[in-house]
């Protein structure tokens, strides 16, 4: 071991970091960004979910606990009418809402404890807030009263059930991600190696022309990676069995957009990349700030108003609605929701073609 | 784009050359790599580009295929005004580096390109007028460097361009299949096709009917080998090529 000689190639290394600015940039500026978002997302996400208060209660107990949930931090509480619920629950507005049936001050006397949980049910992780507040609200109660009570809410959920649970939430999203990258890591790879290769330089040289070559390469990586996407499909939906309430058809479908966009954008991204190197470096910033705002991991209703406005111009946002719509809501192309999701995806495929086309360069230099 | 007419602003003789670089200057921020350079090759004729590296000649080749779009200047191929991509199926481009699909086999390689420019017929061919058919399903991966250039030769002449265009061609290539590249590039030019071979070796030179000389983006000297001997005052094609750009021999 020569101290010298291994001084030697770490200098070496230290001296080609100073060239590469991008990958300077990357190492320190990366992750700040990644973590500053991430941290926003979660400390300064909006809020208690949403949630519907309708008292039908002929006595006073009703009115009591409603008033106590209002008070609650856990969820944000607004009285509804019950027949209003299930709409708001559709639209997104509520993400469960609770009746107090006009029986119950009376069942509640018999020591039980039924209001009537309507649950959204497609997002998991609401399920939880809601009936930690309703506990807490009827946890004083219970201190008060000498007799035992049951409490025996009585739930229905809008989409899924309670056999609902966290993989089939992000599997939903995660079949189109996971297809989505590598498509788009293969694509951006195997373009810039057409220019460093030097077979780029020749096809330049032929007439051929640039939409002939992006449209021929669209075609080879979206042809394998449609089998990589009913791989996938198949997978999630027979052995993992990732709840699917809709057409799979209709989920390969979106897929497919998903793919097609994947592969102009690697397509469209290698003109800006002169190495292997640097094309990879843009999974950091293409694919991770898209993985943390499409509402993959957290809704994007929760998020701070800023990055909704974000969220709202990524494609990936409504890819990933898209697809739970489909897979955990029993979505069809009759829905306005699928038709704007579906729209913007396939609008953004186009998008991206015409830029890969309009920036594939003839001229070499 | 006019077929038929002559483009705007060409010579009139421009049919007699099959490649009429008219006053080409390309620059690259403060680099000027083409300084003005009026190129005319005859039709059926091999034209050799000589110079240092850095000189311009791979600008200037690119100028003539299109890929280099001069900042002044014309270039026309073939009768045609630059850019054109439709003419571009009658000329042949082979680059330094041998540009090949690693991955895919000799034939795989020569298919592909045989299809774009829509050959497919002529692969059979191809690959004995450069004897590999022995190797036509080696991957290109695993060929030696003067089998992959010669691969890349057949590439550029598998739709039997009218116009080949030759960078460096030899560079790596042993002398015995250098013999054999230019006894290719004899019989072709025989046929009547131009060629235009850029190289920095000079016993290369010496098959070429007519020498360009190449230094700081500028053609600085131009004839036959025997012309451009005469010129420098020189028996030795090298010492005239280093008298004529101006260095002596050291």
């Amino acid at each position: 071991m020569s101290g010298h000689r291994i001084g030697a190639i770490t200098s070496r290394l230290l001296h080609q970091f100073r060239r590469d600015r991008r990958t300077l940039a990357l190492l320190f500026v990366a992750p700040i960004v990644i973590l500053g978002l991430l941290g926003y997302l979660i400390r300064g996400s909006a809020s208690a979910p949403s949630v519907g208060i309708a008292n039908q209660d002929q006595g006073p107990l009703g009115a009591t606990i409603a008033g106590s949930l209002e008070g609650s931090s856990k969820i944000s509480a607004s009285t509804i009418n019950a027949s209003d619920g299930d709409a708001k629950l559709k639209d997104g507005s509520l993400v469960a809402y609770i009746v107090f049936p006009p029986d119950f001050s009376q069942q509640a006397q018999q020591g039980n404890i039924a209001p009537e949980v309507h649950l959204e049910g497609s997002q998991p992780g609401n399920q939880a807030p809601v009936m930690q507040a309703l506990q807490d609200a009827l946890a004083s109660l219970a201190a008060a009263s000498p007799s035992a009570v049951h409490f025996q809410p009585k739930l229905t959920f809008l989409y899924g059930g309670p056999g609902l649970d966290t993989l089939d939430y992000f599997g939903a999203a995660f079949i189109g991600l996971i297809v989505f990258f590598l498509v788009f890591v293969i694509t951006i790879v195997s373009f810039l190696r057409e220019r460093s290769q030097g077979t780029l330089e020749r096809l330049m040289a032929s007439p051929l022309r640039r939409g002939e070559i992006v449209v021929g390469y669209m075609l080879g990586f979206t042809l394998i990676a449609l089998v990589q996407a009913a791989e996938v499909l198949i997978f999630s939906l027979a052995v993992l069995r990732v709840h699917n309430q809709g057409n799979v058809l209709l989920i390969f479908g979106i897929e497919t957009l998903m793919v097609i966009s994947a592969v102009n954008l690697g397509i469209f991204l290698s003109m800006f990349a002169r190495t292997e190197f640097q094309a990879v470096q843009f999974i950091p910033l293409v694919i991770v700030p898209q993985v943390l705002l499409s509402g993959i991991l957290f809704p994007v209703s929760s998020e701070p108003k800023p990055l909704q406005y974000l969220s709202d111009v990524l494609p990936l946002t409504y890819a990933v609605n898209g697809l739970r719509d489909v897979m955990l809501k029993g979505a069809d192309l009759t829905w306005p929701s699928l038709q704007l999701d579906a729209g913007v995806v396939a609008g953004f495929c186009v998008l991206v073609i015409v830029a890969g086309i309009a920036t594939l360069r003839r001229q070499v230099a | 784009m006019s077929t038929n007419q002559p483009a705007p602003g060409a010579q009139p003789t421009s049919d007699a050359f099959a490649v009429d670089a008219d006053n080409v200057v390309k620059s690259f921020g403060a680099l000027k790599a083409l300084d003005g350079v009026t190129l005319r090759v005859k039709t059926g004729e091999i034209y050799g580009l000589l110079g240092p590296n850095g000189a311009g000649k791979t600008t200037l080749i690119r100028a003539i295929v299109g890929l280099v779009a001069p900042d002044s200047g014309t270039v026309t191929v073939l009768g045609r005004r630059m850019p054109d991509l439709d003419i571009l199926a009658q000329v042949g481009y082979m680059t330094q580096q041998a540009a090949l699909y690693p991955d895919l086999s000799v034939e795989e390689n020569l298919r592909f390109f045989a299809a774009i420019s829509g050959a497919e017929g002529n692969v059979t061919e191809v690959l004995k007028t450069v004897e590999l058919d022995q190797r036509r399903t080696s991957v290109v991966a695993n060929l030696s460097g003067g089998l992959r250039q010669r691969c890349s030769l057949a590439c550029a002449l598998i739709h039997r361009p009218r116009l080949l265009l030759l960078d460096e061609p030899t560079v790596g290539v042993d002398p015995q299949l250098r013999v054999q590249f230019w006894e290719h590039f004899r019989m072709m030019a025989a046929a009547g096709t131009t060629i235009i071979v850029s190289s920095h070796v000079m016993d290369e030179a010496e098959r070429c009917q007519r020498l360009g000389l190449m230094r700081f983006g500028k053609l600085l000297a131009e004839g036959t080998p025997n012309e451009v001997r005469a010129q420098a005052g020189s028996n030795n094609l090298e010492e005239a090529f280093l008298r004529l750009s101006g260095r002596d021999t050291e």
